[in-house]
């Protein structure tokens, strides 16, 4: 969806869509409200009781809505503009995606802050447990018929829902941070695994099973990620992940900064992906403010974009293949990613997290010498991934430990909400970049690389053969890198150019206010999807006709991916999971934000 | 040289706030009045600097990582940079077999037990590095899942800023570590003298560097390569 077909979505056009016909043939119209946004799919407000028809309808119907790519909610008590939309308090919001109509519905569920209960839709996707759980912890909203309704995020002896508008959201607005001896053996005991919470048994008639905690921190779990075991030897008969102790509420932050001071926190959400944050946020803030950017904009942002993946995949190789066992590669991964870190400060002037895409542009033009740098990295990598390839991926061993691991198929892995090279891997060629092409994806050549197997290896085959097609994107990047602008002429563009700022008076005034306090959006709602590192990241972002974001939404690949583990670990064994586990490429800021 | 001395005692009521045991600030232990002795004070003098030179060059890192900063430190024990130069790249799984804890990433407060009983885990002697604004300070993290820098219940040896910190930044972190080893006075031995920690207070870096820096007039322009 471009700027400008995103733009003209009104609510006309919405209800002439496929979709919202086949649902008034059935429901009938009265039963829903439309809701006109920026948000580039219908979205429609339906009542409580009949949320779980409506669910299955869509689950069911020709052409069905697989996958339930997101449920959250939004605490609506302070919102001023909610013209026409039904009356609540707080709503809880599902995006469901359809992969052969290749577009989505969002439905969304008012509630009275008398009764926040919405029935569970567990049973229809399974996925929507962690969701639920994460609309417990952060606004209070009960979920009945939920298997196991406990909080996510937070420890479990929180108090308060971080999410809700009236809890604060500055740690220098409590009293600083203590630990005693005593609060650590308490904070400690709050997280003992009890199985029985869980439906496990601790022993049958033939076995005493074990259960063993891998985590917060263990080296192949990628960060302060936990998983608890439920052992018959060395096989797992069931695991539970916990998660949380990452969570660094980079949402309710957006309810605090200023759009454009924003960026910098979206960099640190997947933090191997760099810039390729910024872009489905840019994006949206775009759509929200109406401004197209030059073509040289677009093509910047995709190479950086691009770049960034390499660095990531090149992370994850190397992690990967040291949770397989070997040594040597994290430090020729290690090496080309310092290559890439050349190009990428020689042109940010940052190494992580340059936070330089900008509302309506990039920071800065390109400079000068540019090309010498890209190119001298385009030329470098191709012989590396091939070396990769021989040495590791026809390596015996690293076959041994990954054909054939923790596999899943294409059904599961949509059940489940993987995106990505994830599901890529499983056969299924779905890529964003190229179903739902964004930021000129379109004017450019490359191939969506598919594997089989959906195992432990084709996860591992997928980013190297990514890695070629994006160092191929880079190179059109770099042969047809548009003469232009690198900021779009908007009045909402921020930072605004700088020539026109000393003109008169006018002029140096909205520079200062914009400056100061940042661009004022008006009231709506749009959202931004992309193909990001991991898999599709978005940001779904709600203005009240303010200078900060009323609710921030940031549905992130990792978090689904995670939650999968269960499914597909079962009846496996521990090497088989730490196997998997590299193979998935997680950072936990990108599952807890 | 101004020294900061620890003494735990192991009868610690548990209602006391991390970090546990008396601090005070005195000055040099081996410059007191029992050590003046000609023979007996130069050889405890060659003594321990003899000890220090040997764990500050062998420090063994604690594979512990919290979130970005981490990214920067493992770059910092790879090839293009090697940490094993300065005799820190024994990276250690266990607690128990490392020396130092670099706090690389924001300390949340689900994780700070977790943290605290890792570091108590670790055997002395122990120092804490804290990599990054995140583990500073907060850094831009003032929210509510968030401890304040993670100084508000580890001591911490040394601070490196950044968000991330570069791998060099890391690699100078470790080298002021190094530095402030080869200052400390430790108990030999367990049975051997007093048993408390003195840390030796380092010069302030931003001190150090000041004249030098506010030189600088001239920055090079960002508009090219
Ligand atoms: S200091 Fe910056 S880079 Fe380091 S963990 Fe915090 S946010 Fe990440």
């Amino acid at each position: 969806m471009t700027a400008d077909t995103a733009l003209s979505n009104s609510s006309q056009d919405v209800a002439q869509d496929g979709i919202v016909a086949e649902l008034y043939a059935q429901f009938g119209a009265e039963a829903f409200t439309l809701q006109p946004t920026l948000i580039g799919m219908p979205v429609v407000w339906a009542a409580r009781e009949q949320l779980l028809d409506i669910m299955k309808f869509l689950r069911g119907v020709p052409r069905p809505y697989v996958m339930l790519y997101d449920l959250h909610g939004v605490d609506e008590r302070l919102r001023m503009h909610r013209d026409g939309l039904p009356k609540a308090d707080f709503t809880v919001f599902y995006q469901l995606m359809s992969l052969e109509r290749n577009s989505d519905i969002m439905l969304k569920v008012a509630l009275s802050e008398a009764d926040l209960r919405v029935p569970t839709v567990t049973g229809i996707w399974p996925n929507a447990n962690w969701y639920e759980r994460e609309v417990f912890d952060m606004f209070g909203i009960d979920f009945p018929g939920h298997p196991h309704l406990t909080r996510i995020l937070m420890p479990p002896n929180w108090n308060g829902h971080p999410l809700r508008k009236d809890y604060p959201a500055r740690a220098t607005e409590f009293d600083p941070y203590t630990l005693t001896m005593e609060g650590q053996d308490k904070a400690q005991e709050a997280l003992r695994f009890n199985p029985e919470d869980w439906g496990m048994q601790r022993r049958t008639e033939e076995t005493d099973y074990m259960f063993l905690n891998l985590g917060p921190n263990h080296p192949s779990a990628h960060g302060a990620f936990r998983i608890v075991l439920q052992l018959d030897g060395e096989e797992i008969v069931d695991c539970v992940p916990d998660i949380g102790y990452h969570h660094r509420a980079a949402e309710k932050m957006g309810e605090r900064q200023s759009w454009h001071s924003y960026i910098p926190y979206t960099d640190r959400v997947d933090y191997t992906g760099g810039v390729m944050n910024n872009l489905p946020y840019i994006l949206a803030v775009e759509k929200l403010a109406g401004i197209k950017v030059p073509a040289r904009v677009e093509t910047i942002r995709i190479m950086m974009a691009e770049l960034f993946r390499i660095s990531s995949h090149l992370l994850f190789l190397g992690t990967y293949l040291q949770d397989l066992g070997a040594m040597s590669p994290v430090f020729f991964a290690f090496t080309d990613r310092q290559k890439s870190y050349e190009v990428i400060e020689a042109i940010t002037g940052f190494r992580m997290h340059p936070a330089w895409f900008r509302i309506g542009g990039v920071a800065q033009d390109l400079p000068k010498g540019w090309e010498g740098k890209v190119k001298s990295f385009i030329d470098w990598m191709p012989k590396r991934l091939n070396e990769y390839q021989r040495a590791m991926m026809d390596n015996a061993v690293v076959r041994e430990r990954t054909k054939g691991v923790a596999a899943y198929t294409t059904r599961e892995a949509l059940e489940w909400g993987v995106t990505g090279p994830n599901l890529r891997a499983t056969g299924f060629e779905f890529d964003l970049r190229k179903a739902r092409p964004y930021s000129g994806y379109e004017n450019f050549e490359f191939e969506i690389p598919v594997a089989h197997n959906g195992d432990a290896f084709d996860r591992g085959m997928m980013r190297i053969e990514e890695m070629r097609q994006s160092l191929r994107i880079m190179q059109q990047c770099l042969d047809n890198m548009p003469a232009g602008d690198y900021k779009a002429d908007h009045p909402l563009t921020t930072p605004p150019p700088r020539e026109k700022m000393l003109q008169h008076i006018e002029t140096l005034i909205t520079h200062f206010l914009q400056v100061s306090w940042g661009p004022v959006l008006k009231a709506n709602e749009s959202q931004q999807m992309i193909e990001a590192t991991k898999g599709i990241n978005s940001y779904y972002l709600t203005s009240d006709g303010n200078t900060m974001s009323y609710r921030t939404r940031i549905r992130t690949p990792s978090y689904p991916h995670l939650q999968q583990i269960p499914a597909v670990m079962r009846g496996g064994f521990v090497p088989d999971l730490i196997a998997h586990l590299g193979s998935i490429d997680f950072v936990m800021a990108d599952v807890d934000r | 040289m101004q020294y900061k001395l620890t003494r735990i005692d192991p009868n610690t009521p548990t209602d006391q706030q991390y970090p546990i045991g008396q601090r005070g600030n005195v000055d040099d232990p081996m410059k007191q009045q029992v050590h003046r002795n000609v023979f007996m004070g130069k050889l405890e003098d060659v003594l321990n600097a003899g000890v220090n030179w040997g764990r500050k060059n062998s420090l063994w890192p604690y594979n512990f990582g919290l979130s970005c900063c981490y990214v920067e430190m493992t770059t910092a024990f790879t090839a293009p940079h090697d940490v094993a130069r300065f005799g820190a790249e024994v990276i250690r799984a266990s607690p128990r077999q490392a020396d130092f804890m670099v706090i690389a990433g924001t300390c949340f407060i689900k994780m700070a037990p977790v943290i605290q009983q890792l570091y108590d885990q670790m055997l002395e002697p122990k120092w804490v590095i804290s990599m990054g604004s995140c583990a500073n300070s907060g850094g831009m993290y003032d929210i509510y899942s968030v401890v304040q820098g993670v100084d508000k219940f580890l001591p911490v040896d040394v601070y490196i800023p950044g968000c991330p910190p570069r791998p060099e930044a890391f690699l100078q972190g470790l080298q002021l570590l190094q530095d402030s080893v080869q200052e400390e006075r430790r108990p030999l031995s367990w049975v051997v003298g007093d048993q408390g920690v003195y840390r030796a207070e380092m010069p302030s870096q931003k001190e150090k560097s000041r004249a030098e820096r506010i030189q600088v007039t001239n920055l090079r322009t960002p508009d090219e390569v």
